[in-house]
């Protein structure tokens, strides 16, 4: 039998505190697309920078063609025929997307002057072969993300690369984008590459692989054929145990009103508006969700309701008490807590440390100051307490934020955001980017908070997670609320269909808006 | 009026300002465009300035001195570049160290070689390349008379600058080296990827930077002055990491903001030499050249963007 393309034997890497990979064993031969599958943190992309060259391993082996091989560098990995992709795209922005593909392998005329006609005949030549269009004179800024990810496998093939390692490819696409990137990886295999695919998301295993290898905790768990197995399996092995998809929840203990929104009209940045006269309760005990497409006003929403942003009509009351203009201070005195939608920008400060972000808002407040003086201890003390209840995976408290993974992250949000008792919660894609186990977590918790009496605002995208979670679901389409269902009442087919301006009474307006959407 | 003021000796002395600052700019854009900010410029331009009125002392010929004011200003670029790329330190904090050990340097060997402090007994300069002889009269020689003393006038690094502006913003967007060193400004992780040696590139973009700070320093002793005035340099390291950025960290800009700078300097001169005619404060001239900066400033550098990683050390893995 031939010896496999690549071959991965026990290839252990400790990092300081944590064994990244245990002597992991993998293999791949041309023409086939293996799916790298595991939680964040199981050690994927540290096996695949291993096999390009960016670390060294502390043990093992690898075979390349049935010879053992040190890769010592990127460049050394190149030069046998490796490529990879990586999660934040190793492109000069400012450059043209033939500059960027030939940087390090420049053609040249006499005296190192590059020849740009043969370049860009070259680049032209890959892009047909493959099926991938580009234009080679672009500039990297003006691409979309999808086309910049073309421009990464451009690179490596023009390199001449027999394997593509894609690091969570997906990640950073639209679902468009998504459909499109397997058509390409497809016709790549199909031509002999073989490609790896690093993700956590199953959905992407089962409609692109040929193969999946699944890591937890930096070890290998399991092995399988997609069209062997199914998803709650796959779940099953990476998590480790077995994955709830569809939370168990109690019925719902309706208390009394907390937060009253009427006739709310909020405008955008560009002075348009965004949010055209919502109005809409939130009752103590009841998980409301706010379903829509991206970009129909349910981020002005949200900024309106936590004094983000300023309303530009209506009102907004909480437990009685009118918040319309609060800031977003004397929002949270009022009891509402926030998860942003970006934990990176709003939900915590990447460079502050973990009991740092978790009195952000209530750093001046007892018991954590007083009189203007930070109480370190108590601080330390309240961090380590809520670090251990919700079960966020640090070394220590003194780690920056930034050093978590996702899930972590917003683990650590939510035990901020909860911690403080707050009367509502607005979770505004509280799960967005996280794997399973970490989804679950949040789901959980979500719907601890409403079990214990409290209003919850859920936004999301996710259809699974508002027919999960939601006790009623508000459908947005365009700034306005177009239909409101009662859990378990709708099909999901039923609410894409007001998500995107269709469906029943509606119709007849909901067409007249996106006639006018197209125009504009 | 006007025809006393734009002479052609306005225009000469222009190029004449602008080449230092030329020189230095141009090494600025070479070091920033591969992610290294050389605020330092200054102290090489000094110690080249000195080293060559040094070498030129004993060794009496001043090509001499030039080679040994390139070698000045390297050896200070050197030192730049170990403590910015292989230490790691704050490019910021190494520029400035380097200014002040320069200044340190050049008025203690001051001391130990002239034996005094101050300004340095006169040497032997370059001299002008061209000595065409003026027709007269005729009926083009007024207008040969401007073209001489304009174009025909100078000193060869004078020349040699603009020959080096023309060639490396050229080669800075056609070649290999210049694609590979805005690759190292912009993204010096993509350039590692494809096997671009990050620490190699930052090394030969600084030392190059040094040896045209040393070469200002050269144009200023060797072809300017004739001698070494401790200090001498005046903030036109400075002035020329402004020009590098009016230039928008291209060659070719940063000569023509030089350029700009020399000519505003150069009038102010003339216009200060008619104080009797022109019955305006001599202040006022003073002022044009930063008025000049000002407005530039505000007009042009609001649409520049530095390289993406400028002043940012690199970290492998």
């Amino acid at each position: 039998m031939d010896a496999a393309l690549l071959e991965v034997r026990e290839v252990t890497k400790r990092f300081p505190g944590v064994l990244a990979n245990d002597k992991v064993s993998m293999s791949l031969e041309s023409g086939e697309i293996v799916a790298l599958l595991g939680e964040n943190g199981a050690g994927k992309s540290t096996l695949m920078n291993v096999v390009y060259g960016l670390l060294s391993p502390d043990g093992g082996e690898l075979y390349y063609e049935g010879h053992p091989v040190k890769v010592r560098s990127p460049r050394h990995a190149i030069d046998l025929g490796i490529g990879m992709v990586h999660q934040h795209f190793m492109l000069v922005e400012p450059l043209t997307v033939t500059e960027n593909i030939v940087l390090g392998n420049e053609p040249t005329k006499i005296a190192g002057v590059i020849d740009f006609s043969t370049a860009r005949k070259a680049v032209a030549e890959i892009s047909k072969r493959y099926g991938l269009a580009v234009d080679p004179d672009a500039v990297i800024r003006d691409l979309s993300v999808g086309m910049q990810q073309r421009v990464e496998i451009l690179k490596a093939l023009y390199r001449g690369a027999k394997i593509l390692i894609l690091d969570e490819p997906t990640a950073v696409l639209t679902p468009q984008e998504v459909r499109e990137l397997f058509k390409v990886v497809r016709s790549l295999v199909d031509e002999g590459l073989a490609v790896v695919f690093i993700t956590h998301k199953l959905e992407e295993v089962m409609a692109v692989a040929d193969r999946v290898v699944v890591m937890r905790d930096g070890r290998v768990v399991g092995e399988a054929r997609p069209s062997e197995t199914d998803m709650a399996g796959l779940a099953r092995m990476m998590v480790g145990r077995d994955v709830v998809f569809r939370v168990e929840k109690k019925p719902s203990v309706r208390g009394e009103t907390i937060l009253e929104v009427d006739g709310l009209e909020v405008l955008d940045e560009r002075r348009l508006e965004a949010v055209r006269g919502m109005s809409f309760d939130v009752c103590a005990g009841e998980v409301v969700a706010l379903a829509g497409v991206s970009g129909n006003g349910q981020t002005e929403l949200v900024e309106a309701l936590t004094g983000l942003r300023r309303p530009a009509a209506g009102s907004v009351r909480l437990s009685g008490k009118d918040i319309t203009h609060a800031s977003a201070r004397q929002s949270i005195e009022a009891g509402v807590s926030h998860v942003p939608e970006d934990r990176h920008r709003r939900g915590m400060v990447l460079e502050f440390d973990l009991a740092e972000n978790m009195i952000l808002g209530d750093h001046r407040l007892e018991p954590f100051s007083r009189h203007g003086v930070m109480k370190p201890t108590e601080i330390a003390r309240v961090t380590e307490e809520r670090v251990a209840a919700y079960d966020v995976r640090t070394p220590s408290i003194r780690v920056l934020g930034g050093a978590l993974s996702g899930g972590n992250q917003q683990k650590l949000v939510l035990a901020r955001e909860l911690g403080r008792d707050p009367k509502l919660l607005i979770a505004a894609q509280p799960t967005r980017g996280l794997d399973v186990g970490a989804i679950e977590f949040v789901h959980q918790q979500i719907l601890a908070e409403r079990d214990s009496g409290k209003g919850v605002l859920l936004v999301s995208l996710e259809l699974e997670e508002v027919q999960g979670l939601a006790d009623r679901i508000l459908v947005v389409y365009e700034g306005r609320i177009v239909k409101e269902f009662a859990a378990g009442e709708a099909s999901d087919e039923d609410l894409g269909l007001y998500m995107t301006g269709g469906g029943g009474d509606k119709f007849a307006e909901s067409t007249e808006v996106s006639v006018k959407g197209l125009g504009t | 009026m006007l025809s006393d003021i734009l002479s052609p000796d306005v225009f000469a002395a222009a190029m004449r300002i602008a080449t230092p600052l030329a020189l230095a700019a141009i090494g600025g854009t070479i070091c920033e465009r591969a992610g290294v900010v050389n605020i330092a410029l200054e102290g090489m331009m000094l110690f080249g300035a000195f080293v060559g009125v040094i070498a030129v002392t004993y060794a009496g010929n001043p090509w001499v001195g030039v080679f040994a004011a390139a070698a000045a200003g390297a050896s200070l670029a050197l030192m730049h570049a170990f403590a910015s790329v292989t230490l790691k330190t704050d490019q910021v904090v190494s520029g400035t160290a380097i200014n002040i050990l320069a200044g340190g340097l050049t008025g203690f060997f001051m001391e130990v070689i002239i034996g005094h402090p101050g300004t340095t007994d006169p040497v032997p300069r370059l001299v002008p390349v061209f000595d065409f002889p003026v027709p007269s009269a005729g009926f083009f020689a007024p207008m040969w008379r401007w073209i001489d003393v304009i174009f025909l006038s100078h000193t060869p690094i004078v020349y040699g600058t603009i020959l080096f502006a023309i060639v490396a913003h050229w080669a800075l967007f056609h070649t290999r080296w210049g694609l590979r060193l805005r690759a190292l400004g912009e993204h010096p992780r993509a350039a590692d990827t494809v096997g671009i040696s990050v620490v190699r590139g930052r090394y030969s973009a600084v030392l190059f930077s040094g040896v045209l700070a040393g070469l200002a320093g050269a144009n200023l002793t060797l072809e300017q002055v004739g001698s070494f005035t401790e200090g001498m340099t005046n903030g036109r390291g400075f002035i020329a990491l402004a020009a590098n950025i009016f230039g928008r960290w291209t060659p070719g800009g940063s000569y023509g903001a030089a350029l700009l700078f020399g000519f505003a300097e150069a009038l102010q001169t003339k216009l200060q030499l008619l104080r009797d005619v022109i019955t305006i404060p001599s202040q006022f001239f003073l002022m044009l050249p930063y008025v000049l900066t000002v407005v530039v400033l505000a007009g042009v550098v609001g649409r520049a963007v530095a390289p993406a990683a400028v002043g940012k050390p690199y970290e492998k893995g």
